[in-house]
């Protein structure tokens, strides 16, 4: 049976389908007006691909923040367990699952099943999620997409002082006014960046094997930064880690569905 | 005669005092370096009042850049200087409330004048006037017009988000929405009003209360502190925006006579 998962986020939306156990593809979208709506996008692009419609999944499993209004899901489930459940699946070694979103960031504690033992979340501050370093990207004049790229070529990380996403925009463009190098700036950011999901993942415990997923995890300067603050060496994906979530949604849609 | 520079974090005010009267006061927002405005507010006040620097016998800068102000001679802490101000002008005001533009603070002072207890917020937008900046600007609104607007509406928005950031979002979807401009304006100030109103239940809520800094423009914000606090909020004798330059002054005149 083919069945599928569905991960509406705040900024991006995916979708990954299964057939007994192997993945038949999944699409990533940035998210539109509604979640309902980005959800029937997301689909409405990986279907086709496959030379699939809907009426050929058997089920259906939303997560994300926006899993409770998608219409044609048959079950719903937070992203915590879906991401655990995802990341287990392709690194059955996984231990601690860092995921940096858009608007939030999480850090799990996976057991031995792909359940999860223990997590911490920060969804009340902007700082140490995606949407702060698209804001100091902008601020920087540079694409979120360059900023781990370009942090590479830095002498120095310069030390950004404000925590809040909305102070350091200002201190950026000082920054920028003395004349100090975009390199340097932007290895700043994704210092204080990981600085903030080095605190949060502390209070799980970083148990090896570690993982990074969510849009962050494409941000190499981050992600270099994190394993020596951190002392450890993230596990690779045979898939890319931003379909984490749709993919153990879509595990669970495996394990739900009416045989 | 002796002058105060307040270097905070969005203008820089200068005021001018002789014998405990403002002679001259200055505000210059920043264009590029802060230092510049300073020193720009440093003349404008001077000429204004056909000084010349000479004139000066002695100068306190307080505010976040205190330390980087030029033609101080000294600095001085922010809370020391709003307490010099208020014993001057309102000797009865035992809280004050300063809301900037980047930072929020609280302070109880004591009937003979000391600093009792004093608290700050300068991690976090929330509740700053660089908030209802950013709010403004998602409105496309001119900030001052975020303040007389409140008054209009009848049903104001609930803002759920602490985060500046976060409720961005949560405006342009209310913006989005086709929700009345003046819903949206009295749901921002009263998400400013409920973090002021929460940073001062930090140290103790006792009358009178006044609230100076940017944010006191803000009627809006003003009606919704009074109302989540319980009180009235002291009438103020000057702008709102110079106490803390002008108690710099007041403390520059007791260091030079010292």
């Amino acid at each position: 049976m083919i069945v599928a998962g569905c991960d509406v986020g705040s900024l991006s939306a995916e979708a990954v389908l299964l057939e007994d156990g192997a993945i038949l593809g999944s699409e990533i979208i940035l998210v539109r007006p509604t979640a309902e709506q980005s959800a029937r996008d997301v689909m409405d692009k990986l279907l086709p691909r496959l030379g699939l419609s809907y009426d050929d999944v058997g089920f259906t499993v939303a997560t994300g923040y926006g899993r409770e209004t998608i219409p044609f899901a048959d079950a719903n489930l937070s992203e915590i367990s879906c991401h655990a459940k995802g990341a287990h699946f392709l690194v059955p070694s996984i231990r601690t699952v860092i995921d940096v979103g858009g608007q939030d960031c999480k850090a799990i504690r996976v057991g031995t099943d792909g359940g999860v033992e223990d997590f911490v979340m920060n969804d009340k501050c902007a700082a140490g999620t995606g949407r702060s370093l698209e804001l100091n990207s902008e601020a920087l004049g540079v694409e979120v997409s360059e900023l781990g790229p370009i942090s590479l070529e830095a002498k120095e990380a310069i030390v950004i002082t404000s925590q809040c996403s909305i102070f350091t925009e200002l201190e950026i463009m000082h920054l920028l006014m003395e004349g100090r190098s975009t390199a340097d700036i932007a290895a700043g950011i994704n210092q204080a960046m990981s600085r903030r999901v080095k605190m949060l993942a502390g209070r799980v415990g970083t148990k090896k094997d570690v993982g990074i997923t969510g849009g962050v995890s494409k941000n190499v300067g981050v992600v270099k930064m994190l394993e020596e603050m951190l002392s450890v060496e993230f596990v690779g994906f045979p898939e890319d880690p931003q379909i984490m979530g749709a993919l153990g949604a879509a595990l669970f849609a495996a394990e739900k569905a009416p045989q | 005669m002796y002058a105060g520079c307040d270097l905070g974090s969005v203008t820089a005010r200068v005021v001018i005092i002789e014998d405990d009267a403002i002679v001259s006061s200055e505000t210059m927002p920043y264009k590029k370096l802060p230092v510049q405005a300073a020193v720009e507010a440093f003349e404008k006040a001077l000429s204004s009042a056909s000084l010349s620097q000479d004139r000066i016998d002695y100068c306190v800068a307080t505010g976040f850049g205190k330390k980087a102000v030029p033609f101080a001679n000294a600095d001085s802490a922010e809370v020391v200087c709003l307490n010099r101000a208020f014993r001057l002008l309102h000797a009865d005001v035992r809280t004050v409330i300063d809301v900037g533009g980047q930072s929020m603070r609280a302070i109880n002072l004591s009937a003979k004048g000391k600093v009792l207890d004093s608290t700050v917020n300068e991690k976090c937008a929330a509740g700053t006037g660089r908030f209802i900046e950013v709010m403004a600007k998602a409105l496309e609104l001119p900030i001052e017009q975020v303040s007389a607007l409140a008054f209009e509406s009848k049903d104001p928005v609930s803002i759920t988000s602490q985060c500046g950031v976060f409720a961005e979002s949560e405006v342009i979807t209310y913006v989005n929405g086709g929700r009345d401009r003046a819903d949206i304006v009295a749901g921002i100030a009263r998400s400013v009003a409920a973090k002021v109103s929460s940073l001062v239940r930090r140290i103790s809520l006792e009358e009178k209360v006044a609230m100076v800094g940017g944010v006191a423009l803000n009627a809006g914000v003003r009606e919704y502190v009074e109302e989540d606090l319980g009180v009235k909020l002291t009438e103020l004798e000057a702008d709102p925006q110079v106490y803390g330059a002008l108690g710099a002054a007041l403390v520059a005149k007791e260091k030079h006579g010292a």
